[in-house]
């Protein structure tokens, strides 16, 4: 008897009949879906690599090229603060200013329009103008507040000019003492010094009183004290009066530098380089909805059967997934690639912080790109009834 | 045996010739803007140094826009690893019958090839032609040399091929490789 039940237990303990035990996989939906997502890329990983690396040169194309034009816009406002020096107005010639990519600096295009500052308004007339010196050339400008016997130099001008703090150079026929002041590539001397040396062209830049510190309006109040017309858009043009570029007024979502900033960038997308890059977008989005609809294609058995039993929103969450992976992967590709050929490439122009304010931007992409990539060849299978799908599958 | 693998390849090409319009649009697409950009090299050198350290831009520039034709080429590796899924039924006949390895392997690597030679050629054509009206309206402050435009297309077309060869290249041996039945069994 208990050799009989001994029996009847082994034989329920490996009854021949019974299922297979599925194994239990721990994770929620998300875990599930992304592990089914990589099984799939994993079956056909030549055109997982290709689709990746397609789309990762794409993204490499369009982070490179924000690098240099975000490089390229820190100049830009790195050269206003140099203008600025503080001061909440600007006052330009008629001629104009424009900014000197070579120096790194922005120049006049004249002198400075005449300024009668109302009482309390404090203006200060720079001179600026390019220095031809025999190592080079360099941004001259001649600010009041700069002692006689003195010149400020950047630390940029410095390497030019070869020279350290307390050496001397000379300047408009003046010997003057060195002094190393920030990174540009300008130097600040007295105003008859620079005057000397580089002509009478300029500008203004002026304060108000400390009763209207904080107002929004002020270029509007010294446009009607001067007559001088005022403006807080950067890409406006002096007229034959000069015009005041008011940086702290105007009530709009962007301030007077990102305006700035946006006219430096602009050039760059505007230019061949940012041309080249938006083909390359297109072509890496062609490469993920390509490579999408010849999935969609060979594994019509696949979702014909999941389609019968009922799973129509779940195949758009399989693609969704899978496409997430393919465009995380290739981002992460792209960005360090561009990341490295920036800093082989053009080491000049950017820097580590204008990679990653690149980097950031081509992520902004990304969503919009991996969904519309899936979308786009999961909609056309959507449309077709399960039989049909299994039927064109054989 | 190879050309006989290299002739089934072009036969097939030419039946399937449908199927390489967009990867040949893709890599005349990169091929236009190689071409256009190293040919009119002094004009795009020059709009680079509005930007400041104009070397390192222009080089920036030229690399970006080889990029560029990479990424059109990849279009077609990708297509025919497509090619490689929707033909394995009939690599399965070649393989069957004997036909060797590098044989069937020449044969799939004819069609990304084609198309990047095509591809290549058409974008060529396309930018000497775009250069030549830009000329004629005086868009151009001086007509690209010669030299610098055949230079440009050659590499936009050696570019396209060796990259499609390469890309392709490992797809189309592992399709060559697999054996008979499998190919046969699993065919679509």
């Amino acid at each position: 008897m208990t050799a009989l039940m001994t029996q009847a237990g082994d034989a329920d303990e490996a009854d021949p009949t019974a299922p297979p035990e599925v194994p239990r996989r721990t994770g929620g939906t998300g875990t599930r879906l992304l592990r089914f997502a990589l099984a799939n890329l994993t079956r056909r990983p030549e055109r997982f690599v290709l689709s990746t690396l397609g789309i990762a040169l794409a993204i490499m194309v369009v982070v490179v090229v924000r690098t240099i034009s975000i490089g390229f816009a820190g100049s830009g406002t790195a050269s206003l603060a140099d203008v600025l020096d503080g001061a909440p107005l600007w006052v330009a010639s008629a001629q104009g200013v424009h900014y000197d990519s070579r120096l790194s600096a922005m120049l006049p295009g004249g002198p400075a329009p005449p300024l009668a500052a109302p009482p309390g308004w404090t203006a200060q007339q720079t001179i600026a103008g390019a220095w031809a010196t025999g190592r080079g050339r360099l941004a001259l400008y001649g600010r009041r507040g700069v002692p006689a016997r003195q010149a400020e130099v950047g630390a940029a001008a410095a390497r030019v000019l070869g020279v350290s703090g307390g050496q001397r150079i000379h300047v408009g026929g003046q010997a003057l003492t060195v002094e190393i002041n920030g990174t540009s590539r300008i130097v600040t001397v007295a105003p008859a010094v620079a005057r000397r040396q580089v002509g009478g062209a300029g500008w203004w830049t002026v304060r108000p009183p400390g009763r209207l510190a904080g107002q929004l309006n002020l270029g509007q109040v010294l446009s009607a004290a001067t007559g001088i017309p005022s403006s807080t858009d950067p890409a406006v043009t002096a007229g034959p009066h000069g015009l005041i570029y008011d940086t702290v007024g105007g009530g709009g979502s962007l301030t007077f530098q990102q305006r700035f900033s946006a006219l430096f960038s602009g050039k760059v997308t505007g230019s061949v380089l940012g041309l080249v890059s938006t083909v390359g977008l297109i072509l890496g989005f062609v490469i993920a909805v390509t490579s999408f609809l010849a999935s969609v294609q060979e594994r019509r058995r696949e979702f014909g059967i999941m389609a019968s039993i009922g799973l129509a929103d779940e195949i758009l969450y399989f693609f969704l997934v899978e496409s997430a992976v393919i465009f995380v992967a290739a981002y992460a590709l792209g960005a360090l690639a561009a990341g490295a050929a920036v800093l082989v490439l053009a080491p000049g122009v950017a820097s580590a912080g204008a990679w990653l304010q690149a980097a950031a931007l081509a992520a902004a992409y990304l969503p919009a790109m991996a969904i519309l990539g899936a979308l786009v060849p999961v909609h056309r299978l959507l449309q077709q009834r399960p039989v049909a799908l299994l039927a064109g599958a054989s | 045996m190879i050309g006989y693998g290299v002739r089934y390849g072009l036969l097939s090409t030419r039946r399937r010739r449908k199927a390489l319009l967009l990867p040949g649009l893709t890599t005349a697409t990169g091929a236009f803007l190689v071409v256009l950009v190293f040919s009119l090299a002094p004009a795009v050198r020059q709009q680079a140094a509005a930007f400041g350290h104009a070397d390192q831009v222009f080089r920036a520039t030229l690399l970006i826009t080889i990029l560029v034709l990479l990424t059109g080429v990849v279009e077609v590796a990708v297509c025919t690893t497509r090619a490689i899924s929707q033909r394995t039924r009939e690599i399965g006949v070649l393989t069957a019958t004997g036909v060797a390895r590098p044989s069937v392997a020449a044969a799939l690597l004819i069609e990304p090839m084609a198309a990047a030679a095509a591809g290549a050629v058409a974008g060529s054509v396309l930018a000497v032609a775009a250069e030549v009206a830009l000329a004629a309206a005086g868009s151009l402050s001086a007509s690209p040399a010669p030299e610098a435009t055949g230079l440009a297309v050659a590499l936009a077309i050696g570019v396209s091929m060796v990259s499609a060869a390469l890309a392709s290249i490992l797809p189309s041996w592992r399709a060559a490789s697999r054996p008979p039945i499998h190919s046969l069994s699993h065919g679509g």
